[in-house]
């Protein structure tokens, strides 16, 4: 299992596209949302709520982005044959889920605390140390939400469309649930569609933790979302089985 | 008590569909044997393969490995399989797979020796991705035997090489044999079961259509042909060994089940046998009148 887990997470992280989108990109645009609007903000106190909300909504983008790449790449594994290579090792088949689902889990940690730091550090983020823990410890446990809609998509889509879906998909859910830009600027009827994002609730998960509120609504909404990806990737990966049909 | 088979195949129907791959088909491969699953694309060997690595469940019938059933056997690390569609990862290295691979099995192929057997010399560095089909083949083989797994189940492995490839790889596939594992192996090359297997299923339209030596197929089916040229060709036909009097004009083709006993007459009859020429019947022949009886 850990053979198979380094394995796994070691061909991801090679994956420059990978690192660059997940973790260099929302960093980037963290500064760079903040000097923009942060900079036109009245007084300090304004400054101080631009900046937390742009590090959390990209830290929402980044960690879901990162949950989705790391997972729909299954796709490409059975595409190649690997899956069935797997299946046909001394090996179970839920140790191979099971991997994929942690290397997807942990890779979530890596755009989160980037982005963090860089509004920490660089952003001049002010929370006290227990609302840091406990903005970096949902926003972890929601990406399993995204974990779980990767594993869905991994599993349904052919490569081509997987490796399309890998690139817009995390822009789709982050523009539309409001990462990008905020979801009170949007018309009415768009702002319905926000709320039927996962990637909005997930946003409300970190904004409810940094500005003191009960993030629980937005908990209940992403366990949801999270159960419902995950029971319909057990039923599509139970309907398409490995086996070829030729020969 | 008897060991118990290798391979142990009852009654194993796949359907997909409406269309039924495999037909109630019954195959028994003991311990130590090296056999071909020999037929035609679409003749329902890799269906029977797969089936029997429990890729999928089959429609009826049972299948057993090393006695017990196909996934119990894979876990256990008793079997090695190459699939036809089977694959290597991306964005890894040849090496990392290889002991990836090894690392599940107790008791795996010292890495040195394996490399040596396999080919695959001076490629553990290489990028899966950077390999040719012929080169990919052989680190399948290579993922194959890392476990030095008793049974080895091999779908089309050489479909991807060239002539010399194939080649190097039925000479691995022969040490094999002789080392002690099973090899059960399915092709559409009919040389391939010719130089590699010492017992030659002929597979086709799902169901077994003959089961043997490559000697065997080859002569119980289509037997030898004497050819000759004379001009009376009265009392051929009845002569030992001869099922069928053929040739047109003066060149006589007879098909005999027993070419020594008709020469032998032949012979006692006559004082000459100009243009005298024995031919055995390629696998082909044998294979071609197999499986064209039953489309």
């Amino acid at each position: 299992m850990t053979a198979l887990f380094v394995f796994q997470l070691r061909r991801v992280l090679r994956s420059w596209q990978y690192l660059f989108f997940t973790v260099l990109l929302p960093a980037l645009f963290t500064v760079f949302f903040t000097k923009i609007f942060g900079g036109q903000a009245a007084s300090p106190g304004e400054y101080q709520e631009y900046a937390q909300d742009y590090m959390v909504s990209m830290m929402c983008y980044g960690g879901l982005g990162a949950a989705l790449g790391a997972t729909i790449r299954l796709s490409f594994d059975r595409a190649s044959g690997w899956l069935r290579q797997l299946r046909v090792l001394p090996l179970p088949g839920r140790t191979v889920v099971a991997v994929d689902v942690a290397v997807g889990m942990v890779l979530v940690l890596p755009s989160l605390v980037v982005v963090a730091l860089v509004g920490r550090f660089v952003n001049d983020v002010q929370l006290g140390i227990g609302t840091w823990a406990t903005l970096l410890g949902v926003l972890w446990l929601g990406s399993a939400a995204f974990v779980a809609l990767g594993m869905l998509l991994g599993l349904a889509l052919e490569e081509k469309a997987a490796g399309a879906a890998i690139g817009i998909l995390s822009v789709v859910l982050a523009a539309l649930g409001g990462l990008w830009i905020p979801v009170w600027i949007f018309p009415d009827g768009l702002q319905v569609v926000a709320r039927a994002m996962p990637s909005y609730w997930y946003g409300e998960l970190g904004r409810d933790v940094v500005t003191g509120g009960s993030p629980a609504m937005a908990a209940v909404v992403l366990v949801g979302f999270a159960a419902l990806f995950a029971v319909a990737a057990v039923g599509v990966g139970a309907r398409r089985p490995l086996h070829a049909v030729a020969g | 008590m008897p060991e118990t088979p290798a391979l142990d195949v009852r009654g194993l129907t796949v359907r997909y569909g409406g269309t039924t791959a495999v037909h109630d088909l019954t195959l028994t491969i003991a311990r130590g044997e090296t056999v071909a699953l020999l037929g035609p694309n679409g003749a329902g060997k890799s269906s029977t393969v797969n089936a029997a690595l429990g890729l999928f469940r089959p429609t009826a019938g049972t299948v057993e490995l090393l006695g017990r059933e196909p996934l119990a056997a894979v876990r256990s690390g008793g079997v090695g399989a190459m699939l036809q569609h089977g694959g290597l990862p991306s964005e890894s290295r040849v090496g990392e797979v290889l002991r990836l691979v090894a690392g599940r099995y107790a008791d795996p192929w010292p890495m040195a020796d394996l490399v040596t057997t396999t080919g695959i010399e001076g490629l553990l560095d290489r990028r899966t991705e950077q390999l040719s089909g012929g080169q990919r083949q052989r680190v399948l083989l290579a993922l194959a035997l890392a476990g030095a797994p008793p049974l080895l189940v091999l779908d089309e492995p050489t479909s991807a090489m060239d002539v010399e490839g194939r080649h190097a790889f039925w000479a691995t596939m022969r040490s094999l044999a002789d080392r002690g594992h099973t090899v059960v192996f399915a092709t559409h090359h009919l040389a391939e079961a010719d130089a590699v297997a010492d017992r030659v299923v002929v597979v086709d339209g799902g169901r077994v259509v003959a089961d043997g030596t490559a000697a065997q197929v080859k002569s119980g089916i289509a037997g030898r042909t004497v050819r000759f040229t004379c001009t009376d060709r009265t009392g051929l036909a009845d002569l030992p060994g001869v099922t069928a009097v053929g040739g047109s004009g003066e060149l006589v083709e007879l098909a005999t089940t027993d070419a020594e006993a008709t020469l032998r007459a032949l012979l006692a009859g006559r004082d000459r046998l100009p243009d005298l020429e024995v031919r055995g019947a390629s696998l082909e022949q044998a294979f071609l009148t197999l499986t064209g009886g039953t489309r």
